[in-house]
């Protein structure tokens, strides 16, 4: 997006006249002690004026202020956030870098956004206030959600107040319930009798009888505008009583007789001017000449500030304003009604002015009111490129929506551009229609110029760069599509025809569709392939320029070298994506924190967890904002092992818990599913109960045909049966399971995927061993010892516990791979000796359940243990629930005592919010 | 007010909206063309006919964007 407009978030200068109004003051500050102050009455009754007026009351150092005044372009979530951060910048500038950060990026979730902001803002240590004013411009359902979670997570230290004409869309009841919400509305707002007469009389200085004052208060109501309004006629008019008796006497609609009677005595350049300049949402010195056609705008607009006409000041330097809303209207509505054939034009000169200044949604909102769409659509076209890098898709939507459609289908960069507005927000539909639209531009004219065949109409382009892209980048999204609708073929092949039409230069074409061609072949389980093309995408994008880019394309190499089983090569990969992003001189780059997550899952499975809990930690200290964000499950997923493998499988399953619950989708194939992770951890400790539930909710069998994409999930299958067989003694029940795995191992060989064939191997050991045949296990593990030993492979085979231990013991005693098999017993020894005994739980605590308990253990009420845990009531009070019925316990004392007896308790004191931490 | 169909598509109606206080007929084109007339109760009924939720919508927030108080909305011929 554009630069950011400095008078959004710049607190309206105070203005004249104003009315002591210490009731409302009072009422404000109140509002500090509650999470949000609601300002709710139509135009015109001093919100605006109201807040300023608190803000300036409140003595300096007391608390900091951010403003954000919104407009109807904040409905766009990249543009609404981006504001909502800086305003709390100019007050905090110590919050919101990672929040800045995460939006600048692709497919960071609004939550991952806010959730950082969050824990920014809790660790500020003076108060803040943040006003939005005008906030019922907002509509836009992301954003009206993005602020309900907002506001649910919001620190004690921090306090909302939104301003505006209806009651914005956030849990006003649940707020008021818990006594969050502080109210001012239109009753409030009015100006009483006593207030209207000290207006009246004493700030504008009007000799006025009380009966006057009276008259004008009933014939307004008491609403502000009107009073002011009624005020400024009276001024310097001599026959005041006859203009009361007259307004008495009127029934028209009050603001209409007032400007009217307003305007009649003006000049009639004045006049003029403001009838002109209605039609611009905001006025500048400049700005108002080139829509006039005239000079001295900047005089006139001090002149009318001076006068007090219903300008509000939008900076501190007189340079900006805006009209009053209500005037406003009203002066446009005048202005359409007397001169309508002037309207257009205007508009067109405020669009031009607009766009020599480079301000291109201005330009864009003025071409669409003054109905010139030929113009807009150019805008819109040209203006494309940073949209889509903005992240600005709202915005996108938006303006295509308001062009006609036969505007756009003449117009092929404009099509495909709504085509990838579409995708990107997850609308399929209607992308291929768009993107035929342009194709049949580009097939029947090969070179421009020459009139199409068919269509009767010429086509458009103002984007002649993004013209050139066009065959490539219509390739491309067919690609993309495919791929989301899982037909691999369809995507290699409109991926290798967007390479074959990209030009040599055009490093991004060549990057984003040898990236596709990368996760075809990986998603189909040919390792060696995709690592291949996505190794030239990584290329390719650096050339462009992407540096930020190449961490995401180093997990992916990365994660295919895990699944060939080359660890060393995994390691390398990320060890040289993280030297990329973290150079000797300048700043850390965004994604660090995920290499050293990826560094930490590799140690893992060498079995060094005290390698990989460093590389967790400084993960964790580079902070959210340089991780990417899928970062924060993966890293719960590497601790999760680590957890495990020190026997706290509790702990090992909550965390499993939250990584599902932060789970953040990328283009990968999912090759590793966190809920089949979960399962996995279920079979291994006594729950294959469990864990085949979750196979059978999943739909999968022992008689599935093998697919890369579930082999993960058919091991997990294959594991539960294992166990449940060794459970029950009953060899029968395996059987299938065996077969199934034979068929998994023919088609991990045939991709070259040696890392899944040493999973499978491991299973077919222990399945083997639980149909009793010993000479069966003891053969596959000996593969799978085999193909592991030169890799340096551990976790694989100790994650199994105690039946590998017996299997590697008959290994060992035979001398094949001795040594091997030693190392491997003595890191499983290890595990197991040093594992604390977490619970004695049939059904052990989650490690959220554990926080939740540990705070039921003080003195925190239901709300500030959600707001500690960042969490709604609600979700508390399931927890709590789940506690209960797991202790045994119908009450919160008995809950406590019965964790302290199972010691449960000490263990969390110092972490929380946090998965617990033993100290060993 | 007697009532008619208006042939249009199904998803648009007639409506009728009451507003307290006498708006004058020039402010029709700000209204997109509705017809003002003004009741003997002191209030102002705006007729438009071929609304569809989202027009009856636009025409209800500049109605808020006034302060003028709203009365009454109702679909005429359903």
């Amino acid at each position: 997006m554009g630069p950011l407009l400095e008078t959004k978030l710049h607190v309206p200068r105070r203005h004249r006249g104003l009315v002591a109004r210490p009731r409302l003051l009072e009422r404000l500050d109140r509002g500090t002690e509650a999470a949000l102050t609601l300002v709710s009455a139509p135009a015109g009754f001093g919100k605006t004026t109201v807040l300023t007026d608190w803000l300036t009351s409140v003595a300096a150092g007391q608390r900091s202020v951010a403003w954000l005044s919104l407009d109807q372009r904040d409905n766009d979530p990249a543009v609404f956030w981006t504001y909502l951060v800086a305003a709390l910048r100019t007050a905090a500038p110590e919050v919101g870098a990672g929040a800045l950060a995460l939006l600048q990026s692709p497919r960071a979730s609004t939550e991952a956004v806010l959730a950082t902001l969050v824990n920014d803002l809790s660790a500020l240590p003076d108060d803040v206030v943040l006003v939005l004013d005008d906030y019922h411009v907002v509509d836009a359902p992301e954003v009206q959600d993005g602020m309900s979670f907002l506001v649910e997570h919001l620190p004690a230290q921090v306090h909302l107040v939104a301003a505006g004409r209806a009651d914005p869309a956030l849990p006003l009841a649940r707020l008021r319930a818990r006594g969050d919400l502080v109210e001012l509305r239109a009753a409030d707002l009015r100006f009483t009798a006593d207030e209207a007469a000290a207006y009246l009389t004493v700030a504008m200085g009007l000799a006025l009888t009380a009966e006057d004052v009276a008259t004008l208060e009933q014939r307004t109501e008491g609403w502000i505008a009107a009073l002011q309004l009624a005020a400024l006629s009276m001024q310097g008019r001599d026959d005041v009583p006859g203009f009361i008796a007259g307004f008495a006497g009127d029934d028209r609609y009050v603001v209409d007789f007032l400007v009217e009677e307003v305007l009649q005595r003006q000049p009639g350049h004045v006049r003029t001017f403001l009838l002109q300049t209605s039609v611009l949402s905001r006025l500048t010195g400049p700005l108002c000449d080139a829509v006039t056609g005239q000079d001295g705008g900047k005089a006139m607009l001090e002149a009318l500030d001076r006068a007090n006409l219903f300008l509000v000041p939008l900076d501190g330097r007189r340079r900006w304003y805006r009209y009053h809303h209500l005037f406003a209207d009203v002066l446009r509505m005048r202005l359409q009604d007397e001169r309508p054939d002037v309207v257009c034009g205007l508009h067109r000169r405020a669009t031009e002015w607009y766009e020599r200044s480079g301000d291109r949604a201005e330009a864009v909102h003025h071409a669409l009111a003054g109905g010139d769409t030929a113009r807009a659509a150019d805008l819109v076209e040209l203006a494309l490129p940073a949209l889509q890098k903005g992240r600005q898709e709202a915005t996108m939507r938006r303006w295509l929506e308001a062009l006609p459609d036969e505007v756009i289908r003449v117009r092929p960069v404009l099509s495909v551009g709504y085509a990838a507005a579409l995708m990107v927000s997850g609308q399929v539909e209607g992308v291929e229609a768009r993107l035929r639209d342009a194709e049949q531009w580009l097939t029947a004219t090969p070179d421009r110029g020459h009139d199409p065949p068919a269509p009767a109409t010429e086509m458009v382009v103002a984007d002649d760069a993004g013209f050139h892209r066009l065959p490539s980048a219509i390739s491309m999204y067919r690609a993309g599509q495919a791929l989301l609708s899982g037909n691999v073929a369809g995507t290699v092949a409109h991926a290798r025809r967007a390479l074959d039409l990209a030009g040599a230069e055009d490093h991004l074409g060549r990057g984003g569709a040898a990236g596709l061609l990368g996760l075809a072949h990986w998603s189909s389980g040919d390792l060696d392939t995709g690592h291949r093309w996505y190794a030239d995408a990584a290329t390719s994008l650096e050339k462009a320029g992407h540096v930020s880019d190449v961490t995401g394309c180093a997990i992916a190499l990365a994660d295919i070298r895990v699944g060939q089983g080359r660890l060393g090569e995994a390691m390398t990969t990320y060890e040289r994506a993280l030297q990329l992003v973290t150079p000797d001189t300048g700043p850390v780059l965004r994604g660090a924190a995920d290499m050293h997550v990826g560094i930490a899952g590799v140690h893992t499975e060498h079995g060094d967890l005290d390698a990989a809990r460093r590389h967790l930690a400084a993960s964790r200290d580079l902070g959210e904002h340089l991780g990417l964000p899928q970062n924060p499950y993966r890293w719960r997923v590497v601790m999760a092992r680590i957890r495990e493998a020190e026997g706290d499988v509790a702990a090992a399953l909550g965390l499993l818990e939250e990584a599902q619950r932060r789970y953040v989708g990328d283009y990968f194939p999912e090759v590793r599913p966190v809920p089949a992770l979960r399962a996995r951890v279920l079979a291994r400790h006594g729950r294959w109960a469990d864990a085949l539930a979750w196979a059978q909710e999943r739909g999968l069998s022992v008689d599935d045909d093998p697919d890369y994409l579930r082999e993960f999930e058919h091991l997990t299958l294959a594991r539960a049966l294992a166990a449940r067989s060794a459970a029950e003694g009953r060899a029968r029940s395996v059987s299938g399971a065996v077969r199934l795995l034979d068929r998994l191992l023919r088609a991990a060989e045939e991709g070259g995927r040696t890392g899944s064939v040493i999973d499978v191997l491991v299973v077919q050991a222990i399945s083997e061993q639980a149909r009793g045949d010993l000479p069966a296990a003891l053969a596959a593990l000996r593969r799978a010892l085999a193909l592991a030993e030169p890799r340096g492979h551990v976790r694989v085979f100790t994650d199994e516990g105690p039946r590998v231990g017996t299997l590697l013991r008959a290994v060992a005693a035979e001398g094949a791979a001795a040594g091997y098999a030693r190392r491997l017993m003595a890191a499983l020894g290890n595990g197991e000796d040093g594992a604390p005994v977490a619970e004695h739980l049939v059904d052990p605590l989650s490690a959220r359940e554990l926080d939740v308990l540990r705070l039921l253990g003080s003195d925190l009420d239901g709300p500030d243990i959600a707001r500690q845990l960042f969490v709604s009531v609600n979700t508390v009070r399931t927890h709590t629930k789940n506690i209960y019925a797991k202790l045994g316990v119908t009450n919160r004392r008995a809950a406590v005592r019965r964790g302290e007896e199972l010691d449960l308790m000490p263990r969390y004191r110092d972490h929380p919010g946090r998965a617990a931490v033993s100290d060993r | 007010m007697t009532s008619h169909t208006t042939g249009r598509s199904s998803d648009s109606s007639r409506y009728e909206i009451r507003l307290g206080g006498h708006l004058e007929p020039r402010w029709a084109a700000w209204f997109d063309g509705m017809t003002l007339t003004h009741a003997d109760d002191g209030s102002t009924v705006l007729t438009g006919s071929a609304l569809d939720q989202a027009a009856l919508h636009g025409v209800l927030s500049k109605v808020r964007d006034l302060g003028l108080p709203l009365l009454a909305v109702a679909q005429l011929d359903p």
